[in-house]
């Protein structure tokens, strides 16, 4: 029966559904997975990357964390592809935002200006949507620091905590148990690392499985930083989720 | 015609214009310009600029007066002519206050979008060819801007250029000239410049040969504005002149 | 002749005006009102050609306006003078308007301000500006008399020095002038200042 609802994005099923969103968000599920984590004193993005294969040539940037501004970061699941396309869109509507009112452009407005390119695949005929979901963070002035997660709908909301990606159901609930609120970047960083130890499929975690990006305030003015692979090994050892001789064996 | 300022030739001179101006069908405000230019007043003269760029050894110094005039006009004494790109790349901007400001803001959105994209920072060569294309991109209805462009490129090695209007490039070992007081400053740095100064020779030069210029100049000056760079640290310094 | 000028005080700005609708060489009018209110917190004070500065300014106040309602966030002042002078110089090189502005606004973080943006869209933010014949005389007597911590009643002192000097140097002085202050409480009206009114209309 679904079949014939199946090849368009833009046509209901009787039961008022949209398949191909749904499966571009079945996509997402595979994908490796990325958690974030709204602190009091800024936001952090935790990332679990795929290796493929150690003959793989790893480009010195970042493979699932972008800077879309000097404000706002975002981190990625699903389909690389795709993501790269919405990645750059962002980029333009964050400068083209500048060029208009010379601020930068508040958090929620660029998640929104991107869920509406989202959205419009899931509406205009011939296209499909683009597999990715994200998750947002950055500060401004009026919302300080902010989180957002959006899927390939074309929907986003403000979380506290979230994870997208593989066993992200898994993850969201020991979020939601452990996240505590007026936490700091630092606790962030552990629970997010702890989730991320119990949620992936890997038995343990090293520094070149992960990527860590936080976004918060220096001397009042916004940073983003990505963690570089020696003290992302040390946090691991730190938190425990990686004994050292796991690590040499 | 709507026509702001005072026509200075009638319209029926119109041959004698440039031959851009005569592929415009619609009557604008840069008809106006135009036709003053050939008379009384150039476009590039109306608010009034002085910009300056030297090399030293292993640094450079940008410098530019103040003020912002509508002609003999004050209107503001703290008015921003150069601006910083990136640490070690800076862009002074002489000619009509507006398009200077829009051709920034340009500039800006572009270098953003390298850095993202690159994830790293623009070469200021790199940054020449970049103002270059913009500008030519309004070959027949110009920026009224003659920018001075001046970094530190590869292996901290200075780099500064200018270009007129619509982004021919002039490359220069020692100094680069812009604005309503570019006779004078020429004056003043052929004789004061030296090479391979060190930072703070090269301020003093620099300084000394701005405010020199301005005074000579009734459209700039009010004080001035000199950044000084070198590997490790940017100065930024406000000059007081003659403030009148 | 048109007169807008305007003044930065300790926690608060002002706008003022001549209400004087001309042309050619007729007055059609004493008491229009030059000076909008943008939103809450912002005026805008426009001279210029009267039906370029009332399309811009409508213009301008609607954008402000749409962008409240769309984001729920006002703009701030700095964001509303450049997005005007965005409009103004994308304008300039196809059919531009001829407005000057003086656009005054209080920020909650930032305090009150005021831009200058001229019809050829400089924009720059200053303490006191002025445009139209009236600045040379409202630009001296500023000049002179200026503080950056005036008082309400200190400034408004001023801005009455301002428009004595206008109508008794001023060849062609406009009569009336219209007064608008922004602070922390917002934007408002202030005062008149009539030497002459419009007659009245016979009953018909």
């Amino acid at each position: 029966m679904s079949r014939r609802y199946d090849s368009r994005t833009t046509i209901f099923s009787p039961e008022g559904r949209l398949y191909q969103v749904e499966y571009a968000m079945e996509a997402i599920g595979n994908a490796g997975s990325a958690i974030g984590i709204l602190a009091k004193d800024g936001v952090v993005l935790v990332g679990e990357k795929k290796v493929t294969s150690k003959l793989l040539q790893t480009s010195a940037s970042t493979e699932k964390m972008y800077k879309v501004d000097d404000h706002v970061a975002c981190a990625v699941a699903g389909i690389m592809s795709d993501a790269n396309i919405l990645i750059n869109t962002a980029r333009v509507q964050a400068q083209r935002y500048t060029y208009a009112y010379q601020e930068p452009m508040p958090v929620e407005q660029l998640v929104q200006s991107l869920c509406d390119t989202k959205q419009g695949y899931t509406q205009y005929g011939g296209l499909r949507p683009f597999g990715v979901s994200f998750l947002f963070a950055g500060w401004d002035k009026n919302y300080g620091f902010q989180l957002y997660m959006s899927d390939p709908s074309g929907n986003y909301s403000g979380w506290k905590a979230a994870a997208i990606g593989a066993n992200n159901q898994a993850a969201q609930s020991m979020l939601k148990q452990d996240y505590k609120d007026e936490i700091t970047r630092e606790e962030a960083v552990q629970l997010a690392l702890k989730v991320l130890s119990k949620t992936m499929d890997s038995t343990s975690l090293t520094s070149e499985k992960l990527e860590l990006a936080e976004v918060f305030l220096t001397n009042g003015k916004v940073k983003y930083q990505v963690c570089s692979p020696e003290i992302l090994s040390k946090l691991l050892l730190k938190s425990g989720v990686t004994q050292p001789a796991a690590e040499a064996s | 015609m709507n026509c702001p300022l005072p026509q200075a030739i009638s319209p029926k001179s119109t041959q004698f214009l440039p031959f851009y101006t005569q592929i415009r069908t619609k009557s604008s405000i840069f008809d106006c310009f135009l036709r003053l230019n050939l008379s009384l007043m150039s476009i590039f003269e109306y608010n009034g600029s002085a910009i300056v760029a030297m090399v030293g050894k292993n640094c450079f110094a940008i410098a530019s007066d103040r003020r912002l005039g509508v002609q003999l006009q004050t209107v503001a004494t703290d008015f921003q002519k150069i601006y910083k790109m990136h640490d070690k790349l800076f862009i002074g901007l002489a000619g009509l206050a507006t398009d200077a400001q829009t051709l920034y803001q340009r500039l800006v959105f572009r270098l953003k979008l390298y850095q993202l994209r690159e994830e790293r920072d623009m070469k200021p060569e790199t940054f020449a060819s970049l103002v270059s294309a913009i500008l030519y991109e309004k070959r027949f209805g110009p920026y009224f801007c003659q920018p001075v462009i001046a970094g530190l490129g590869d292996e901290d090695k200075p780099f500064i250029c200018t270009m007129d209007s619509i982004g021919a490039k002039e490359l220069a070992k020692d100094f680069v000239v812009a604005g309503t007081a570019s006779e004078s400053l020429y004056g003043a740095c052929e004789s004061m410049f030296k090479p391979d100064m060190e930072a703070e020779e090269l301020f003093e030069t620099i300084s000394q040969a701005l405010l020199s210029s301005v005074d000579r100049d009734c459209l700039s000056g009010w004080g001035g504005h000199v950044y000084l760079v070198t590997p490790t640290e940017v100065t930024e310094r406000i000059l007081k002149g003659r403030m009148d | 002749m048109e007169s807008v000028f305007g003044l930065v005080g300790k926690d608060f700005a002002i706008v003022a005006a001549d209400t004087s609708a001309v042309h050619s060489i007729l007055v059609h009018k004493t008491n229009e009102d030059k000076i909008m209110l943008l939103d809450s917190h912002k005026l805008m004070g426009a001279s210029g050609e009267t039906g370029d500065r009332a399309q811009f300014t409508e213009y301008i106040q609607k954008n402000v306006a749409l962008y409240q309602f769309r984001n729920g966030i006002p703009l701030t002042t700095a964001a509303a003078a450049n997005y005007t002078r965005g409009e103004l110089a994308t304008a300039l090189r196809k059919n531009p308007y001829q407005v000057n502005i003086i656009l005054a606004g209080y920020d909650k973080e930032i305090g009150p301000s005021i831009y200058y943006i001229d019809y050829i869209a400089s924009c720059h933010k200053l303490d006191k500006a002025a445009f139209g014949y009236g600045s040379y005389f409202a630009l001296a007597m500023m000049d002179r008399h200026y503080r950056r911590d005036m008082t309400i009643e200190e400034a408004i002192e001023l801005v009455d020095k301002c428009i004595i000097e206008i109508r008794s140097r001023l060849v062609v002085a406009p009569p009336n002038f219209i007064i608008k202050i922004v602070d922390k409480d917002g934007a408002r009206e202030y005062a008149w200042r009539q030497s002459i009114k419009d007659s009245p209309v016979p009953a018909a």
